[in-house]
């Protein structure tokens, strides 16, 4: 009874695994045939896409903006979350749950509404829509992401190492710059992989608060609403190759140094 | 040991401090920096204030002031308020909400949308989450797991795409169905309820995996086997222990997808079609233009969050009541 339960199960995880990967395998397929026209079967193959791509400065243009976008917003994202995480972990002080809810609020908002929130916010601060428009969207809706993270290692800190700290001399800026921030560190370049990724594949708030100039996904957007072509493909995979890198990266990066400081 | 003698082995250690971590001991030696901390650190009640004032500041401009600001901007007569002209207060942005019959097929259908898809990923995700946590052994399932991560590291707008290639009257599922001899004329799969589901659930599905793969592997194996060596049935004990003590997780993952579901722009307009507008397109179709409709739009993003916040906040209701009831 529970081996065939077992074996039921099982099937449905590789059936799941399969309905996860398949349309991106498909996908990358694509952006290699040798045809105009997206559709299979596939009967010759070319690498036309990607020369085509690696000679368009525009397209190139868009993956270094993209990735400047996601790379300053994280820095502004890193720093308030894990100020937020320091203040909320471990500490009990009046309006907490408050505090904690506003801390949460950004990750709760549907997408759109937080896209037009977003808009709305900026028109009456006066930031025009752009490049620091976005980064300034996407730096404030990252923060919750760093703050959860960097809260979950926080309260895996014993509290005697900061004390023995402090018994020993140090005051509590040195305590928390020798002691905590160290051992913070994997949990908050962990959460800025996270945030850089969120960031650069962001869609709704990019193209709400974008100007004139596109991110990635804003112009893969565009491009679908003119029609397909494996041109499409082709950026599409350059840009799933490098956030699965990255991820895979930043995945073995942090369960390396948890495995290192638990022992 | 007299007072001077202390002292100066106190001195004596602050300089040999100083010198094998010339950084920290100038940097805790240094005149203004001493005075700064003195002053920060006077009372615990002034140290709190300095740890707490910025991150509370950002809370409430970036936090909640955009939420403030869309509430008051759905409020007014016109937008941009005209320099020097007196701001209107109205409510016709709501009426108009409801006294337009148009603007309700779309609401409506974005949230049973979200429901249907929300229970549709439940049900797809809950039997993978309970066969990581109970079946895998633990160092595979960190890898299993970690397998299941890589597609969602991957964009919306690239998964909406890889959805749309799959789908397609030429796409891989036609082909398929065309070289198994099942069908003859491709299946319009593409601009329906159908294809946007698919689209949807395969956006959110990983938001609903880990907070269910977290409960149930919080679920000690023993009560289950205990429950089979009373005679539980596989069905009994599922439905009598798995499921209730899996509650909570079910209850956070639903309403996460929930939520999320309700906020899809890009996914909807690429996947779905005419008959399949969601109000996530009416809102963004009121930020098209500079700025006169702006308080419309604005009005029905307020409408659209308080209704899916109440549904939630009832489901979750709903699911305490259920827990609450199951363990009596």
């Amino acid at each position: 009874m529970n081996r065939s339960n077992r074996i039921v199960l099982a099937c449905v995880y590789w059936a799941f695994v399969l309905y996860v990967f398949v349309p991106l395998i498909l996908m990358i397929l694509m952006g290699f045939k040798d045809s105009k026209f997206i559709g299979f079967p596939i009967r010759s193959w070319t690498l036309d896409w990607y020369y085509s791509i690696f000679s368009d400065a525009e397209i190139l243009y868009t993956f270094g903006y993209s990735m400047l976008i996601a790379i300053l917003s994280t820095l502004i994202s890193v720093v308030i979350g894990t100020w937020l995480a320091l203040l909320l972990e471990g500490r009990k002080f009046w309006g907490w749950a408050v505090t904690f809810g506003l801390m949460v609020l950004p990750a709760l908002v549907p997408g759109i509404i937080s896209a037009i929130a977003f808009r709305i916010y900026a028109r009456w601060l006066g930031i025009e829509p752009g490049m620091g428009a976005i980064i300034w969207a996407h730096a404030v809706h990252n923060v919750p992401f760093v703050s959860l993270v960097v809260m979950a290692r926080l309260s895996t800190l014993p509290k005697s190492q900061t004390e023995a700290a402090r018994d020993l001399g140090a005051d509590p800026l040195v305590a928390f710059l020798r002691i905590t921030l160290p051992y913070l560190v994997p949990s908050i370049l962990g959460a800025s992989i996270f945030c850089m990724l969120l960031s650069f594949d962001d869609f709704v708030r990019s193209f709400f608060l974008g100007g004139y100039e596109e991110t990635l996904p804003v112009l893969i957007f565009a491009m679908l609403r003119s029609g397909m072509s494996p041109e499409i493909n082709a950026i599409a995979t350059i840009a799933l190759v490098l956030t699965a890198a990255i991820g895979i990266w930043a995945e073995r990066f942090t369960r390396r140094t948890n495995k290192e400081s638990q022992l | 040991m007299s007072h001077e003698d202390s002292a100066r082995k106190n001195h004596d250690d602050i300089v040999q401090y100083s010198a094998t971590r010339p950084f920290w001991g100038r940097l805790t030696n240094w005149q203004p920096y001493r005075l700064l901390l003195t002053f920060a650190t006077a009372s615990p009640r002034r140290q709190f204030i300095i740890l707490a004032a910025f991150p509370l500041l950002w809370l409430l401009t970036q936090h909640l002031g955009p939420m403030i600001q869309m509430a008051r901007v759905s409020l007014l007569e016109s937008y941009p308020v005209a320099q020097g002209a007196p701001q209107n207060f109205t409510l016709d942005n709501y009426i108009r909400f409801f006294g337009d019959h148009i603007f309700w097929m779309p609401f409506f259908r974005t949230l049973t949308f979200a429901a249907v898809f929300t229970f549709c990923t439940l049900i797809l995700t809950y039997p993978v989450a309970y066969f990581l946590a109970r079946h895998v052994s633990r160092h595979n399932q960190m890898l299993m797991l970690l397998i299941l991560l890589i597609p969602f590291w991957v964009g919306e707008i690239v998964r909406t795409y890889a959805i749309m290639i799959l789908l397609g009257n030429t796409g891989a599922v036609n082909l398929a169905l065309k070289w198994l001899g099942l069908i003859e004329r491709p299946i319009p799969f593409m601009y329906t309820s159908f294809s946007m589901g698919l689209g949807i659930v395969y956006l959110t599905a990983l938001y609903m995996l880990l907070p269910l793969y977290s409960a149930l592997e919080k679920l000690p194996k023993s009560y289950t086997e205990v429950a089979a060596d009373l005679g539980a049935g596989a069905w009994t004990r599922f439905r009598r222990i798995t499921l209730p003590l899996t509650i909570e997780g079910i209850s956070s993952g639903c309403t996460l997808v929930f939520l999320i579901s309700t906020g899809f722009y890009a996914t909807p307009v690429l996947l779905g079609g005419p008959s399949t507008t969601v109000f996530a397109e009416t809102i963004a179709g009121f930020f098209h233009y500079a700025g006169d409709e702006w308080p419309t739009g604005a009005a029905f993003a307020v409408i659209m969050f308080a209704a899916a916040l109440f549904i939630t906040g009832l489901f979750q209701k709903l699911m305490k009541a259920l827990r609450r009831g199951d363990t009596k």
